[in-house]
């Protein structure tokens, strides 16, 4: 009896095991320190684990993790002493003292988008990850980061402009001397 | 009419928020006004770059090998018996549709354009196509290009947005080397006509060239990948459709 209400009752460990991939990528996205995207994972997986009676639909169980990692995060944010406002870091990107580096061959795009992915500001780098890697709409990602619709719109559509910036100005940087240059 | 599209709705366009009738009409206007095709496609792309920075995010060393804990015996039984019974009575659903289907339809694979194409999805996606050339042969090369053009003008006739990359590798790799390719103005022109085809080189190929000697220039609108095989993979589980020319 116990081990069917326990099946009824919440999602079953092999399903909350089977997400360490997908939420590991979103939070490894999210800090760019592989120590503390394996922390948060194993923090997201414990947590997930002892409250999973309060999940209701079990389709949403992908959204309900990351919730609770967006918890986790929010609180290690916290607790260390480095917090970063969303102000000061608009700072740094105006700045623009280290440019993400040259971008011509993949694996340097992938340095480089990183690399711009980590100078936005944590609002809209959440917003970003959560839309282009796992393909959250955007009400789920509203209801996963509890901010209204229209902040994860705005914060999707600055968090991009401003990557195509910093990756434009990474590409300029390249082409020091180009071979030909477009004059329009 | 020619109101402003704001970044915000071009975003909803892109990650597929909007509605099938916001979806067409929005459609509508990319065809007659280039530049807001062009943001969608400025959008997309980077999307798409995000997507392959994450794709392999790296290591902590520690890996997947924590500590498993143990379930009671009688349980992991019971779990093997169900599955035990779930596979032999699926084999022989499967078996009995099987029959049925192959009486049906003769061909596993599903064709598009006349070629054989593949696709992990269950149905293959019209809208993502990559093509894969790999010999030098002018017809192969003209038959590249040719199926392109078809699939992307069909695209656009029905308005469908579609992605399409060409993938070269071998000797297929001449399809893109400037000063050796004889269809460097057609890539270019087509290129240039839409904003969403990409031409795709094997960086493992050009290496080999340049190793036999042969200095390896690129099209201007052709870029590099580390290998053909492992673009092709990425986009097979990103749901792309694969054609072998």
């Amino acid at each position: 009896m116990t081990m069917i209400t326990r099946f009824l009752m919440g999602p079953s460990r092999p399903g909350i095991e089977a997400l360490r991939p997908v939420l590991y990528r979103i939070a490894y996205a999210w800090c760019h320190d592989p120590a503390l995207a394996d922390d948060l994972v194993q923090e997201t997986q414990t947590k997930a684990w002892i409250r999973r009676a309060q999940l209701r639909e079990t389709a949403a169980l992908k959204a309900w993790m990351v919730t609770i990692m967006h918890h986790c995060w929010l609180d290690y944010l916290r607790g260390s002493r480095d917090f970063d406002d969303i102000d000061a870091w608009q700072d740094t990107l105006e700045s623009a003292e280290q440019n993400p580096e040259v971008c011509c061959d993949r694996k340097q795009v992938i340095t480089c988008v990183r690399a711009a992915v980590a100078r936005l500001p944590r609002g809209q780098r959440q917003v970003l990850t959560l839309v282009d890697l796992e393909e959250f709409g955007y009400a789920e990602v509203a209801g996963i980061l509890d901010v209204p619709v229209g902040t994860v719109m705005s914060r999707l559509s600055r968090a991009r402009a401003a990557l195509k910036t910093m990756l434009d100005a990474a590409a300029q940087q390249t082409a020091v001397s180009p071979v030909l240059r477009r004059v329009k | 009419m020619k109101s402003f599209v704001s970044d915000e709705s071009l975003n909803a366009f892109v990650d597929g928020e909007f509605d099938v009738a916001e979806e067409e009409s929005l459609m509508a206007r990319m065809r007659d006004d280039p530049d807001l095709a062009e943001r969608v496609g400025t959008l997309r792309s980077l999307q798409s770059m995000v997507r392959l920075a994450y794709a392999e995010p790296p290591g902590t060393g520690s890996g997947a090998s924590e500590i498993v804990p143990r379930r009671p015996l009688m349980q992991r039984c019971a779990f093997g018996c169900l599955i035990l019974l779930v596979g032999l009575s699926g084999g022989w659903v499967l078996r009995s549709l099987e029959a049925q289907s192959s009486a049906a339809s003769p061909r596993g694979h599903s064709s598009l354009g006349g070629y054989q194409s593949v696709s992990l999805a269950r149905e293959a996606d019209p809208n993502r196509v990559m093509l894969h050339i790999d010999s030098a042969q002018p017809e192969k090369m003209q038959a590249v290009l040719d199926q392109a053009e078809r699939f992307l003008d069909e695209a656009e006739k029905q308005g469908r947005s579609m992605q399409l990359e060409v993938i070269a590798n071998s000797h297929g790799l001449d399809l893109l080397r400037s000063g050796i390719s004889p269809y460097s103005d057609r890539i270019e022109r087509m290129k240039k006509r839409h904003a969403s085809l990409q031409f795709v080189a094997c960086g493992q190929s050009i290496a080999r060239f340049t190793h036999e000697g042969q200095k390896v220039i690129l099209l201007p609108s052709a870029q590099a990948a580390p290998t053909a095989i492992g673009e092709i993979i990425t986009r097979l589980q990103q749901g792309w459709t694969y054609v072998r020319v």
